[in-house]
């Protein structure tokens, strides 16, 4: 039922818009939001309350309370009163069993006050122990707002959208409109947000946007809901023009379905035409709420009493309901029927986003409200927000009814009474930070912009001290409820993957991750991979590789400094194993250096650390001042490794080098083109058989891999994954760095003492190994064998004398050898080879001898030949 | 050889197959959005002045580091005037798409589109964001990141499309 035509209305009553509630066809106009077509179809109940599962009907009409939340189109916890009625909307109510009209779980309303205090269930629910989870269920299933479909999946698609402003309005209030028009045109692009339900200004010069600024943080960055789309504004200056919220007052039944704020009335009777009520009484501490008797009037509300709290002394109002509506109030003693209250405690600055910004919250006893002072650069509040026209009003912190019976709902999100605040006063909690966490006011869907305020009163009150000693609790983002999703926007989880890779999967690899690398753990049949890299020709991915090009008159020098080992007695076009060690000794990263030219050197790094050592180099690049300069060229290079016995056989054909031994010696890098590409092609063997490492321009990976496997394919060439090479690397003895060390390795404790050379005149890490000389081992980095071929987990236990002594870092089976190996930390005392130890697999112990040596071939004469 | 020709994909011999590390990705990719990655990219050391030349873009990374992109049938010949620059070819590292549309570029990155060229984040990856005439950008980044940056790209394209 609507009201004849009202002079401001917003609805087009030719527009019909049909829409479903439970299941029901229902009718709203274009202009409707949800709550006011289900209000002008005669629905006054909303929703049930988060734990006395109270009526609620339509309370603010503002979105700022969480009476009108409900389930929209699969959505939980819509706020309908802010909501655009569209065709074909399906709407639900929330949280009540049975129907919400008849909500059987209303019973703890009549029982449950003094059973069910804030934080209850944390006392009386305790024991037995053993039944908590049972509790836990029932309790999220009867309390609480909407619920998300634990399978639902991704409804909607959310996206992020970066912006920048010069100026960014908050809020089309008259003052943020005064403000957007005086920017414009005078500072550069200037923007105006606002998420009202009118259509926005077009003003000269000013982007309008529709959205929610959710907070304001560092930076000027202003989040900006604008429903699917998350705005990331960037502004230079931002202006805050948010508003006054109406404040409640707090009596008994201060909840009951017709209790309303000032702005409700002027909603559904000025842009709706909607009668809110057939009898109305009208309760204000303020002039606003007084305005509403001749709205009242005009929609043929019969207006019973009107009480300005200002000039009228009034010491007990109680509201009294039936059927959880409100039907009568009383003040002081008289009784007076009706069907609508309004209730007006003055307005409170809507000053959220300048805290956020850093703004500092006072309380003004002189007007009774909250106000900002300290608004930090680059910010400004103009209009309500800042205070201008608030008018003071100052309400008694609660009003009592004559009985005493009924609830009063300090907070209503959270169903928090003035009894909760009372107690948890009582026991201690009286601190206003303390005391929020405790009770949970301020902390539901309306974030205080309803119970801040009051609950503070009431604070102040209780604790016979004024407001200002009170103080506030820290507002924090997001000022307005703001879907996950939209904070989350799209899944971006950034992967590498080599110049390589899609020839892997089409080889049948299995792919895993190594750091964001995705590479191919094996073609299916590890141990046979392995064999084939013994026995013909294996060739594996390893561009993954970090690679430096480190060049300059200093580049010797600076790579002496770096690395424990040598590096200016090497010839050019030779190789070097080195192990990178941090300021502490510790062992960061492991690769090799080949001397290019005189002063051109290429390093490689581990897959996963190549960024950590770029950081490293360019780091101490700048401390040492070095003539220098690092390039990173990972991802500009594939690099191949091809290694067995019939790797030479394989580079005579795809190149013209020299391949023979006394040509192309161990640790020699050679320039050539292989299969036509330009390419380092690097002799170095780290799978323990005739190895050869050929760097080349990534676009190219495709091309010569696939040349490497038909001109091999007569050799037996087959491609190999990292589990093979984990077994060959393992028969080698070769550590890995991050699995076989960790943070606290040192070359010396990982048996690798001939890399540093103690001689030089200073390196990384000097000072600390010199430390761990001095100390003596604690524990060393062995290899070893199992006595009964059982692998044991990697991180398992090596046990000493019955106890912990030990763990194993590595272990394979392998086919090679028909032996189970592995690595591992011992007592320095075991690092003997044939030293017995005792390793745990599976709760029994086994036997394992260790093994300084590589287990396959262990004087490199497969490397070298 | 010279020792650092490893590192110059355009001195292949012709019947090796260059491939683009977007070809797959961007294969069946909406009009708009392009694969740019066969560009020369040279990373010059030291002061930039007279680098300029047709035909090129110099992109300052910082003080003493400067990236010059060309036409890849340029990229011999720069490489050869730029040798004593301390000169690295790095067009291999490089693959580039060009799109359309500010929004677009917009769900992908915070880099200020008014002040580009710049380098800064795209989608979580370090980028270097051009602008070319009309609404059109290059975004140009390490080449392992390929498959990953144009699925991203070709994503937030459908949903800057979607209703």
């Amino acid at each position: 039922m609507r009201l004849p035509p009202q002079p401001d209305e917003r609805i087009d009553r030719e527009a019909a818009i049909p829409f479903t509630f439970h299941g029901s066809r229902v009718t709203g106009f274009a202009g409707d939001t949800i709550a006011s077509a289900l209000f002008g179809e005669g629905q006054r109940v909303y929703s049930r309350s988060f734990k006395y599962h109270r009526a609620r009907g339509l309370l603010c009409c503002s979105g700022n309370c969480p009476n009108c939340m409900m389930r929209v189109d699969g959505v939980p916890n819509v706020r309908t009163c802010v909501t655009p009625l569209h065709e074909g909307a399906k709407v639900e109510a929330q949280n009540f069993w049975g129907s919400l009209d008849h909500d059987l779980l209303t019973l703890t309303d009549k029982v449950g006050g003094p059973f069910t205090p804030v934080g209850f269930y944390y006392r009386t629910m305790i024991r037995p122990r053993r039944a908590w989870p049972l509790y836990e269920r029932f309790l999220r299933s009867v309390a609480g707002l909407g619920k998300v479909e634990k399978h639902g999946g991704r409804t909607r698609r959310y996206d992020v959208e970066h912006r920048r402003a010069d100026v960014l309005v908050v809020g089309a209030s008259e003052a943020g409109v005064e403000s957007a028009r005086e920017a414009a045109g005078r500072e550069g692009r200037v923007v105006l947000v606002d998420n009202g339900l009118d259509p926005l200004p077009d003003l000269e010069g000013v982007e309008a946007v529709r959205g929610t600024a959710i907070g304001v943080y560092e930076g000027g960055l202003v989040p900006v809901d604008a429903g699917t789309v998350l705005h990331r504004y960037r502004a230079g200056r931002v202006v805050v023009a948010a508003g006054a919220i109406e404040q409640p007052l707090l009596f008994p039944g201060n909840d009951l379905v017709g209790v309303v704020l000032p702005e409700a009335v002027r909603r559904l009777v000025g842009r709706w035409s909607l009668r809110p009520g057939a009898r109305a009484v009208v309760v204000s501490a303020d002039q606003r709420g007084l305005e509403t008797v001749s709205l009242l009037e005009q929609a043929g509300t019969e207006v019973a009493e009107a009480v300005d709290l200002r000039t009228t002394r009034v010491r007990e109002i109680a509201a009294r309901g039936r059927g959880g509506r409100v039907a009568s109030v009383e003040l002081d003693g008289k009784k007076l029927d009706c069907d609508l209250l309004v209730m007006s405690g003055g307005r409170q600055p809507a000053y959220a986003l300048l805290a956020h910004a850093g703004a500092s919250v006072e309380y003004d006893p002189g007007r009774g409200i909250f106000l900002t002072s300290a608004i930090p650069q680059g910010v400004d509040a103009v209009g309500a927000a800042a205070g201008d026209g608030v008018a003071a009003a100052a309400p008694s912190a609660t009003y009592n009814g004559a009985s005493g019976k009924g609830k009063c709902f300090v907070c209503i999100c959270e169903d928090v009474t003035d009894k909760d605040v009372k107690r948890a006063i009582a026991e201690g909690f009286d601190s206003i930070e303390l005391a929020k966490r405790y009770t949970t006011v301020t902390m539901g869907p309306c974030q205080g912009k309803l119970c801040h305020l009051p609950s503070i009163r009431l604070y102040a009150r209780e604790n016979e001290t004024d407001e200002a000693s009170i103080g506030t609790t820290t507002a924090r983002p997001p000022w307005q409820p703001v879907e996950l999703g939209l904070l989350a926007g799209r899944p971006h989880e950034p992967a590498q993957r080599t110049s390589i890779h899609h020839r892997h999967k089409e080889l049948g690899a299995k792919m895993m991750w190594t750091g964001t690398w995705r590479r191919p753990h094996s073609y299916g049949d590890p141990s046979g991979e392995a064999k084939n890299v013994h026995d013909a020709l294996g060739v594996i991915d390893v561009s993954t590789l970090g690679k430096l090009v480190v060049r300059g008159p200093d580049a010797a020098a600076f790579l002496e400094r770096l690395y424990p080992n040598r590096f200016g007695d090497m010839k050019t076009g030779r190789i070097r194993y080195g192990v990178l060690g941090s300021d502490a000794g510790r062992i960061m990263d492991d690769g090799t250096i080949a001397r290019l030219a005189e002063e051109d050197y290429y390093v490689t790094t581990t897959s996963t650390g190549a960024g950590a050592v770029l950081e490293w180099f360019e780091w101490w690049n700048a401390v040492w001042g070095l003539d220098v300069g690092i390039a990173n060229v990972t991802g500009a290079l594939a690099a191949v490794n091809v290694a067995g016995p019939h790797a030479r056989e394989l580079m005579s054909r795809l190149t013209d080098l020299d391949v023979s031994n006394d040509a192309f010696t161990y640790l020699d890098a050679k320039h050539a083109h292989v299969a036509g590409v330009p390419s380092l092609v690097l002799r170095i063997g780290f799978v323990g058989e005739l190895g050869y490492e050929i760097h080349f321009p990534s676009p190219y990976g495709e091309h010569v891999w696939n040349s490497i496997l038909e001109r091999g394919a007569d050799l037996g060439a087959l491609p190999f994954g990292l589990e093979p090479q984990r077994i060959l690397r393992l028969e080698k003895m070769h550590i890995l760095v991050g699995q076989d060390t960790d943070s606290e390795s040192n070359v010396f404790e990982a048996s690798m003492p001939w890399i540093a050379k103690m001689d030089k005149d200073d390196f990384v890490g000097k000072w600390s190994l010199e430390r761990v000389q001095e100390r003596g081992f604690r524990e060393q980095l062995v290899g070893f064998e199992m006595a009964n071929g059982v692998v044991p987990p990697e991180g398992g236990q090596i046990v000493v004398d019955g106890r912990p002594g030990g763990r194993v870092t590595s272990s394979r089976w392998s086919q090679h050898l028909g032996k189970a190996i592995g690595m591992g930390w011992v007592p320095p005392e075991l690092a003997e080879d044939g030293a017995e130890i005792a390793i745990k697999v599976d709760g029994s112990v086994e036997r394992a001898h260790v093994r300084l040596r590589p287990f396959f071939d262990p004087d490199g004469e497969h490397l070298r030949t | 050889m010279t020792h650092l020709d490893f590192l110059s994909p355009d001195l292949a011999a012709p019947e090796a197959a260059w491939r683009s590390p977007l070809e797959r990705a961007l294969a069946h990719a909406p009009s708009g959005i392009e694969d740019v990655s066969r560009t020369g990219v040279l990373e010059v050391r030291g002061d930039a002045d007279g680098l300029d030349a047709e035909g090129t873009e110099v992109v300052r990374l910082s003080d003493d580091r400067a990236l010059v992109l060309c036409d890849w049938e340029r990229v011999a010949e720069l490489r050869a005037r730029l040798g004593d620059r301390g000169t690295l070819d790095v067009s291999a590292g490089w693959a580039g798409i060009r799109l359309r549309g500010e929004t677009l570029l917009r769900r992908l990155t915070d880099l200020d589109l008014d002040a580009l060229p710049a380098v800064g984040p795209v989608a979580h990856v370090q980028a270097l964001v051009l602008r070319d005439e009309d609404d059109a950008f290059r975004v140009f980044f390490a080449q392992e990141y390929g498959d990953y940056l144009a699925e991203v790209v070709l994503d937030a394209a459908a949903g800057v499309d979607a209703p």
